[in-house]
């Protein structure tokens, strides 16, 4: 294993912690067993190039989305985004909710304030238990607002995320299996440059310190 | 004393090693990707003590704990996962594993596995 793909390995690890930390307090919400993936976490540049990040997106990430994100600075500064369909948020609103299969409306795509509302909160969950499962891990702070939640087309959300001034993406894809329904979907974190240079600092001591 | 961890990730591989080598004394640490090469070597070296991870590609590590357990029941397993769920740590402590550590390792984690293995060393 090289220098570069231990410094992978150490991203996608931290990153693994924290989102079982974001999958045990859903657990908790819907009151089921959530089983997660593999987790799979990539570093890309966002120059000029709209298929730049088309090529990344996880395929099942089409048509309409739902977007939460907080923003976050002091030692790193940056943006996450948990994106998920908008037709799998309704299922895991409806879940929220602890409604039978039955009653779930699985063609009704008209979210009221009370599902933006869920969303904003478990967005609020997935996003603080990821970002700060993070920097407690590599002991740094961060503060961050509270999240937003928009719903996008996949290519306005391509354009809008390409339009904010972060060149860098750090793309982790996550899968959450609850009861018989599978929600596929990806978090990304915006930085700037001056943050992944700070972030990939940190992840090199913490890789020195593997061999003492 | 044997001990074999198997962990899709290097860093934790390491971390996990380096932490319990500062609590116990003459361990042979051997390594395992994932379930499946952590079962191969597992029946290769019969370790005295498996570390196992949850979510790995191939062969899962709640799928490794059963292989392991039909091939010893007595073998003894300490799980470290970042599954912090309740119902998971539930239904993987009934394989009768001997622990079960959540991520990330730390120093005070080690210790209490390290005196844990010691006790059970010594048959206390």
């Amino acid at each position: 294993m090289d220098n570069k793909q231990i410094r992978y390995d150490i991203l996608k690890e931290l990153f693994n912690v924290s989102v079982g930390q974001a999958a045990s307090m859903l657990s908790e919400v819907v009151k089921k067993t959530i089983l997660l993936d593999v987790p799979k976490i990539e570093i890309i540049k966002s120059d000029k190039e709209l298929c730049e990040l088309q090529t990344h997106l996880p395929a099942v990430l089409d048509g309409t989305l739902m977007i939460s994100s907080i923003t976050f600075q002091e030692q790193l500064t940056g943006e996450a985004n948990l994106i998920f369909p908008a037709e799998k948020m309704k299922t895991f609103i409806n879940l929220c909710l602890n409604e039978s299969e039955q009653e779930m409306q699985y063609s009704d795509m008209h979210f009221t304030d009370m599902d933006f509302d869920i969303i904003r909160e478990i967005g609020n969950i997935i996003l603080n238990a990821i970002v700060g499962g993070l920097s407690n891990q590599i002991g740094i702070q961060l503060q961050y607002t509270l999240p937003e939640v928009q719903v996008f087309d996949r290519i306005d959300f391509e354009e809008d995320i390409q339009n904010k001034e972060y060149p860098y993406f750090l793309m982790l894809y996550i899968t959450f299996d609850i009861g018989d329904t599978e929600i596929e979907g990806a978090v990304i974190v915006n930085l700037t440059l001056t943050s992944l240079k700070e972030l990939m600092l940190i992840v090199t001591k913490i890789e020195d310190e593997l061999y003492g | 004393m044997k001990i074999l961890i198997v962990d899709d990730s290097y860093f934790s591989q390491k971390t996990t090693a380096n932490f319990i080598k500062k609590f116990l004394d003459s361990v042979d640490f051997e390594f395992a990707k994932d379930g499946k090469e952590g079962f191969e070597k597992y029946k290769q070296i019969k370790p005295d003590y498996t570390f196992v991870d949850l979510l790995m590609p191939n062969i899962n590590g709640q799928e490794l704990i059963k292989l392991i357990k039909t091939d010893d029941n007595d073998a003894k397993i300490i799980v470290i996962s970042a599954d912090v769920q309740k119902n998971i740590r539930e239904e993987i402590e009934a394989y009768g594993v001997l622990s079960f550590i959540n991520k990330p390792m730390n120093e005070e984690k080690a210790r209490l596995i390290s005196e844990l293995i010691r006790n059970d060393v010594n048959g206390q």
